[in-house]
């Protein structure tokens, strides 16, 4: 029996080389029963750690090392032997990666003698032999090195192997290093040869038929077994069995790496778990100052001690260390994850859910069997959370701290788009062809979508191309930062992995992403940008300087019935998390009439819930129309109630990701570690074919013990449904907070709200019109902007005594910046007269006074936006001479006066929109109104009244389309008319007939009949109209004039006259 | 809007890629045409015609009758036009693109009024000029006009023409002088010759081409042109015609290479009752590369080269002609190709190192009986044509897989061998397929090609 190790295989973490991912590989090789298999990839790690979960699954041993290309010499495999090794090694590649451009790498052969301590090197020899740079090198290295040097060898099948094999061999023997067979394995199995054919064309940029001798000639590039590599070598079996020893040399496993956490907040003299439970005391003193609840007292208890178990305090003093300063400057942050809403995380004021109102979770927030470190997601206000990030590179230093890759995989556009191109296909169909994915995910190319998208599917090469693709999908394409994932480490961070350069100068991040960091139990927090939170900080800063009341996050009044009133009547634009159309629907069904009910609130809309069939359940059962029940095992199976703690909370219906985990582990009896496998699987089975397997064990396992199997299934669809978005309790519960706070705002202080949310776009659902519009409807007071009472920022004015009234801020001109209309705030003074005044106090270009005109700023000085603009032209573009500053000069005094015509109402609606994104003086729709009612359409205040099931017509302006995922190709389409809004639903098979005007309108005519449910109020589009053409007939003519005559050509019409509505959002 | 959102309205929408460049040599073919209305023609932008009809109407039976006939002939070249006409450029540009059908024509001296009603776009000012205006309530050429000069001129004065309101009001109106520069046509090459007496004798044909073919070339030469394709007609007494057709390889304007090219077409030209006239027309003229000549050009074999390679196209067919070139392939029989036989440099580069190739290949191979080891061992002996051969020596194997992307896929990996029999002869021999891929069929060998 022979034993062989590969120890050259580029994965697909060699971009455009490798045709197989890292887990593939180590699958197949484990089912070879190789010794073990080496990942070397090209100047990098960035797959070693999927190899390596991947081996802890698949039992077999996973070498880490590298191929190094050298500018230099040749390409070497490095394997270090042992953890100072492998630092070396991380610092190797750091060090080519920082001083060459984003992803690539220079290295020279005098870098690799400087870190060739600890190593394993094996030369890998040049196509054609003899090479004298090639023996120049290795005899270089042998002197210079003292560790092992080998020599690859390779039976590649190109017609001089044995030739080659034995010249390899002679020069074994004269330089006394030993040859080491190798495949060169670039895919792990021989069907792989024309994905990595079409990966070698799209990296030359050529296509396939044209890439000739760039492709290899065969397709022997793959993992082969033991006996196989011993035949070729035959002659040369030491070749073989020397594979065998250097794998055995490695002693060297990612496991070494694990739990290196940093130790800055500690302070001397004390052990980080003294110190937190110190820290926990006193905030649980600062938020409980009329006692800590004995409830609290206990989980606390519980928690630290669990802490301590596992050495976890310096996780969480790292996370608290970072809140701290942001709470210090003043900046608004909330944590959430898996830990954050433990009672401990409240008294260190990570989060601000008080765990003494809500029954918190399943006390799972860390558990000792999952063997994982904790996860702390922290979201900070978008506009400051540059300051944390450099709060973190100065506390830690560069080369402990760093931002987490993010790896850019091929999705369903981009694959086929490549691939299409590298197999000849014609730009035009490729494109076609990208637009049958379905999704923004795509996941595949249905067929039916082929053929609508004008194209033969049993076409050959499409087949053909689409079979590629799909291989494609998933693959790496390359590394880029994560938005704010940082790793911190106490050891030096580039001797635990390999440190590039980002695009953006000056930034750089490692090459694992982080689930990479998270399976090796290092620690990641994740510092991310979250507009509410400036939204809400702001409104605070708003309430506190406008009206003097002094609130944070945790000290908003809690359970306020108003607030759940305003929520139970779906009025929640702008509220965080539940404002979409489909979360509207959702509170009208829902109510909420308590926190926890905004928790499930937050988490029911979603892909999980939904894919699962679990909403229509659990809104029964709230409405007492189904009795609740909990799903239950066979007697002989144990506890019959086993379910009910892990469902009472939600009336027997998982609802969140850590129901369906607890069920699996529960119901289906799946360890801890394979419940994990499981979650992990959720973010990534697409990519990888582990999802049959999981679904036979969980639902077979749960149909073995009695259980239902319809619910058995429908429990696994929710967790396929969770795949891309699994949504926790935990997060859920942050997320009601945020939404809580934001609803508590709207509801008392709509002005303020209105204010912070308009001051902190672009976030949100809602454009400032609707935020406008919403306001107003609440009763606020909305000012124009204007130039001499604006600021930039929306702001707010005492009006008739106790009432605030909102001013628009010159922000909310389209196209103005902050550092162009600063001078004409600072030099304001008390107030400018006219232009010339402006001009030459501000000092502004007359480009810009022409902006502020045509956005009609200059009320306060009498002037509409015509006059002003007629005005502003005058203005001499030069700048003003230092002789007139003194004297109120007024160059166009001499001029005679010019009689405009008057500007119409509806065209300073229409300018307000191009300008501003919104109209104070009416809205467009409202001059339409007589032309609309002529083709018999209804306002949005008449459907909201009409009777369920009658037929109606209405109109608007597309506010947004929507087509999710979940609704299987419906698409969801809001107008908005003078009086309201109208969500209108269209079926499939309306959508095909109209599908031009539902895609292509900005104002719409729809016939369809009512459908009503409580207080929600549908359209079911049976026949669509474009009309967008009528909103021409605002600008310029009078809107009521008969039907639009064609006067002239429509080619020779400035194009922006045709784009008066701002385009709708559309949402997939 | 961007195609692929043009698609998602219109998903059978017909596409064709843009190309001004094209649009543009066509609009200037079409000005050359509208030379026969007026000499005074020019092209506009990239989508109109200016012609400057003073003086030509009458020839046309009238203003109205000429756009009238402008117009239905270039509809009957599926060219839909939309002709006008006034005073001015800038008043004809704004009739014919803005005025409705019947207005096209603005009667002399009254542009003024048939202006006022259109739209300021028609004055030809930029997009961004136009909406300016519109947005002070000036959306009419007339409500413009009525406005102060001072005041326009103080707010609408730029360098850029199309930004200058006042400067194109006053083309318009006639108040500013505005000249067309209009479009030479190319030079047509063509040589004719009329004889006095019929010619009978193909000396005399040969003789006509002789002139013919040396003043076309000093004109060609004169106007740096050369000529790659040449038509020579002759036009018999009895109204037939004959016809022969060169090309060359090269822009030339050598009259003798024209001549014996010719020469090896003139033979076979019946002069019939005799030919009473002739024509050399250059049907495709190029601009002249201007090569230093080389003081020893004439002892240099290459320059003749083309000359041959036209010759025995002209004589052979132009297919007949061609030379060989690499291609890159792994699969032997398509590592090259016949390209036809001109003067550009051959490719280079040598591939990449692949083991020795024979200097002959069997097309196509030919199936051999031999002996070999499983699974990828070289063969012992094989049989070729009746003839056994025991082989002494053997290299190999060099596995070539079909090329997985053309349809027929060429079948079978191959395992080559280079062999040497006892006889010391060498082949190329290939196994199609492995041993043990497909258990219904054995592996078939085949022979390729021979070294030496």
């Amino acid at each position: 029996m022979t034993a062989y190790a590969e120890l050259q295989t580029t994965s697909n973490f060699s971009f455009l080389r490798g045709g197989s991912h890292p887990e593939e590989l180590v699958e197949r090789a484990a089912e070879l029963k190789l010794a073990a298999i080496g990942i070397t990839d090209r100047n990098t790690l960035a797959g070693v750690v999927r190899a390596h979960v991947a081996a802890r699954h698949a039992g077999i041993r996973v070498l880490v090392g590298a191929r190094l290309d050298l500018a230099d010499g040749p390409s070497l495999l490095c394997y270090p032997r042992d953890r100072a090794a492998y630092g070396r090694l991380c610092r190797l590649l750091t060090l080519g990666q920082r001083r060459a451009a984003k992803g690539s790498c220079l290295l020279r052969l005098r870098d690799i003698l400087d870190h060739a301590g600890g190593q394993i090197l094996i030369a890998i020899p040049p196509a054609a032999l003899p090479d004298r740079n090639f023996a120049a090198a290795v005899t270089r290295l042998r002197h210079e090195t003292t560790g092992p040097l080998h020599i690859a060898a390779s039976m590649p099948y190109q017609g001089n192997d044995r030739a080659r094999l034995n010249q390899l061999g002679n020069f074994a023997v004269r330089t006394g290093l030993p040859i080491v067979a190798t495949n060169d394995v670039h895919y792990h199995v021989p069907g792989r040869r024309p994905l990595q054919d079409v990966l070698t064309a799209i990296r030359e940029h050529v296509t396939v038929p044209e890439a000739g001798y760039l492709l290899a000639a065969n397709a022997e590039r793959h993992l082969k077994a033991a006996d196989e590599m011993t035949r070729l070598f035959r002659g040369h079996e030491e070749a073989v069995q020397n594979s065998v020893e250097i794998a055995g040399q490695c002693t060297f496993s990612l496991d070494e790496l694990a739990y290196d956490y940093p130790d800055e907040p500690v302070p001397d003299g004390m052990t980080a778990q003294q110190y937190l439970e110190q820290l926990t005391w006193k905030g649980a003193a600062w938020r409980f100052p009329g006692g800590v609840p004995d409830k609290v007292r206990q989980n606390l208890g519980r928690e630290l001690s669990l802490i301590g178990e596992l050495d976890y305090a310096r996780y969480f003093l790292t996370v608290h260390d970072i809140v701290r300063y942001a709470r210090e400057r003043g900046i608004l942050c909330q944590g959430r994850g898996s830990a954050a809403n433990s009672a401990v995380c409240y008294c260190l004021a990570i989060t601000s859910v008080n765990p003494a109102e809500i029954d918190l979770l399943f006390e799972r927030f860390v558990s000792a069997a999952r063997k994982e470190p904790p996860d702390i997601d922290i979201d900070f206000e978008h506009e400051r959370r540059e300051e944390v990030i450099q709060y973190l590179y100065q506390r830690y230093g560069r080369d402990r701290a760093a931002l987490a890759a993010t790896v850019i995989t091929y999705r369903a556009r981009s694959a086929v788009r490549e691939v299409g191109k590298a197999m000849g296909l014609s730009e035009d169909t490729t494109a076609a062809l990208a637009g049958t994915a379905w999704g923004s995910h795509g996941d595949g190319f249905p067929e039916r979508r082929i053929r609508e998208a004008g194209l033969d599917p049993d076409d050959p090469l499409l087949r053909l191309t689409i079979a590629l693709a799909n291989q494609l999908i998933g693959f790496p394409r390359h590394l880029s930062q994560h938005v704010g994932g940082f790793v911190l480490t106490r050891s030096p961070l580039n001797e635990i992995v390999p440190i590039g350069n980002a695009a953006m100068p000056e930034r750089t991040f490692v090459e694992w992403d982080k689930d990479d960091l998270h399976a090796l139990g290092l620690m990641k927090v994740d510092v991310l940008a979250l507009g509410m939170l400036t939204c809400l900080r702001k409104a605070f800063d708003l309430l506190r300087a406008c009206k003097g009341i002094d609130r944070d996050l945790a000290t908003v009044p809690s359970e306020d019935p108003d607030v759940y009133d305003m929520l139970c009547r779906a009025d929640s634009i702008g509220v965080f998390q539940i404002e979409s159309r489909a979360q509207m629907n959702m509170l009208a069904r829902l109510k909420p009439r308590s926190f926890y009910d905004l928790v499930i609130e937050i988490a029911i809309v979603r892909p999980g819930p939904i894919q699962g069939d679990m909403v229509h359940p659990y809104l029964r059962r709230r409405e007492g129309l189904e009795e609740v029940i909990y799903p239950e095992p066979d007697e002989q199976h144990g506890d019959r109630n086993e379910l009910r703690n892990v469902l009472e909370k939600t009336l027997g219906v998982p609802l969140f990701q850590e129901q369906a985990m607890q069920i699996a582990i529960t119901a289906a009896r799946f360890s801890a570690d394979e419940a994990n496998a499981l979650r992990h699987s959720m973010a990534t089975f697409r990519k990888r074919g582990t999802l049959p397997l999981l679904k036979d064990k969980m639902v077979g396992g749960m149909i073995a013990r009695g259980y239902d199997p319809e619910l058995a299934n429908r429990c696994f669809s929710q967790i396929e449904g969770f795949g891309e978005y699994g949504f926790p309790e935990s997060h859920s519960a942050s997320f009601a907070l945020l939404a809580y706070a934001s609803s508590w705002l709207k509801c008392h202080h709509p002005e303020i709200f209105a204010c912070a949310l308009l001051n902190s776009q672009p976030m949100g659902f809602y454009a400032p019109a609707q935020i406008v519009r919403d306001a107003r409807e609440h009763g606020v007071e909305i000012r124009p902007a204007d130039i001499n009472m604006s600021l930039w920022d929306n702001s707010l004015e005492p009006c008739d005594g106790r009432h605030l009234a909102l001013r628009l801020g010159l922000r909310q001109i389209d196209g103005a910046s902050e550092s162009d209309l600063a001078p004409v705030i600072d030099a304001r003074g008390r107030g400018y007269r006219n232009l010339e005044e402006m001009r030459r106090r501000s000092g502004i270009p007359v480009r810009t006074i022409e902006r502020l005109a045509n956005a009609d700023a200059f009320g306060s000085m009498g002037l509409d936006r015509r006059q002003a603009l007629w005005q502003a032209r005058a203005l001499d573009n030069a700048a003003p001479l230092p002789l007139f500053d003194a004297v109120d000069y007024c160059e166009s005094d001499g001029e005679p006066e010019v009689a405009l015509p008057a500007m119409p109402l509806s065209e300073h609606v229409v300018s307000d929109y191009r300008t501003l994104r919104l109209s104070l003086r009416a809205h467009p729709v409202s001059f339409l109104r007589e032309r609309l009612t002529g083709l018999k359409a209804l306002s949005a205040r008449e459907i909201r009244q009409a009777k369920d099931g009658t037929g109606a017509i209405t109109a608007g302006i597309v506010l947004a389309r929507q087509r999710p995922a979940s609704a299987s190709g419906v698409v969801f389409m809001t107008l908005e008319d003078e009086t309201g809004i109208v969500n209108a639903i269209i079926w499939p098979g309306v959508m095909e007939k109209f599908r031009k005007t539902v895609l292509g309108s900005r104002l719409v005519l729809i016939e369809g009949r009512i459908q009503r449910a409580d207080t929600i109020v549908h359209l079911i589009a049976g026949r669509l109209k474009d009309l967008t053409s009528w909103l021409d007939l605002l600008s310029g003519e009078d809107a009521t004039a008969g039907p639009e005559t064609p006067r002239h050509t429509t080619t020779h019409r400035h194009p922006r006259n045709l784009r008066v509505i701002p385009k709708s959002r559309d949402f997939r | 809007m961007r195609l692929a959102d043009a698609r998602a309205l219109l998903p059978g929408l017909v596409t064709r890629p843009a190309d001004p460049e094209a649009d543009l040599r066509a609009l200037r073919q079409l000005v050359l045409w509208c030379i026969r209305f007026t000499p005074w023609s020019a092209a506009d932008g990239d989508s109109g015609i200016l012609l400057d009809i003073t003086g030509c109407a009458h020839l046309h039976g009238g203003e109205e009758a000429m756009i009238d006939a402008i117009a239905s002939r270039l509809s009957a070249f599926g060219i839909e036009a939309r002709p006008g006409l006034a005073d001015t450029p800038g008043a004809a540009w704004a009739v014919a693109r803005f005025a409705d059908g019947n207005s096209r024509i603005a009667a002399p001296g009254c542009a003024r009024t048939a202006l006022a009603p259109l739209p300021v776009e028609a004055l030809r000012i930029t997009p961004g000029t136009s909406a300016a205006l519109r947005r002070l309530g000036l959306t009419t050429i007339g409500a413009l006009a009525g406005i102060p000069r001072a005041a326009l001129s103080r707010r609408f004065t730029s360098a850029e023409i199309g930004e200058s309101v006042l400067l194109r009001l006053d083309q318009a109106f006639g108040d500013r002088d505005e000249p067309i520069s209009p479009l030479t046509p190319p030079p047509v090459f063509l040589e004719a010759l009329k004889f006095s007496e019929p010619l009978l004798e193909p000396g005399g044909l040969e003789m006509a081409a002789d002139r013919m073919a040396a003043a076309l070339a000093t004109r060609l030469r004169a106007a740096q042109r050369g000529a790659r394709a040449l038509s020579l007609w002759f036009f018999r007494v009895d109204g037939t015609t004959a016809r022969c057709d060169i090309a060359t390889s090269q822009a030339t304007c050598n009259a003798s290479h024209f001549l014996r090219l010719f020469a090896e077409r003139l033979g076979t030209v019946d002069p019939g009752f005799g030919v009473e006239a002739a024509a050399l027309h250059a049907t495709c003229v190029e601009p002249l590369e201007d090569r230093q000549p080389d003081l020893l050009e004439r002892s240099r074999a290459g320059g003749d080269l083309g000359l041959l390679v036209d010759r025995l196209a002209t004589r052979l067919g132009a297919d007949a002609v061609f030379r060989l070139e690499p291609v890159d392939s792994h699969i032997p029989e398509r590592a090259q190709r016949a390209v036809a036989a001109g003067l550009t440099a051959s490719r280079q580069d040598a591939p990449p190192t692949l083991a020795p190739r024979p200097f002959r290949l069997l097309a196509p191979p030919e199936e051999v009986r031999a002996g070999a080891e499983t699974p990828d061992g070289p063969p012992l002996f094989f049989t070729w044509r009746r003839t056994f051969h025991r082989i002494a020596r053997a290299a190999g194997p060099e596995r070539i897989s079909p090329e997985w992307w053309i349809r027929d896929g060429s079948g079978d990996v191959r395992d080559y061998y280079r062999v040497e029999d006892t006889e010391g002869h060498r082949y190329w021999l290939y196994r199609a397929g492995l041993y043990g891929s497909d258990s219904n069929r054995s592996p078939r060998w085949f022979l390729h090609g021979f070294y030496g």
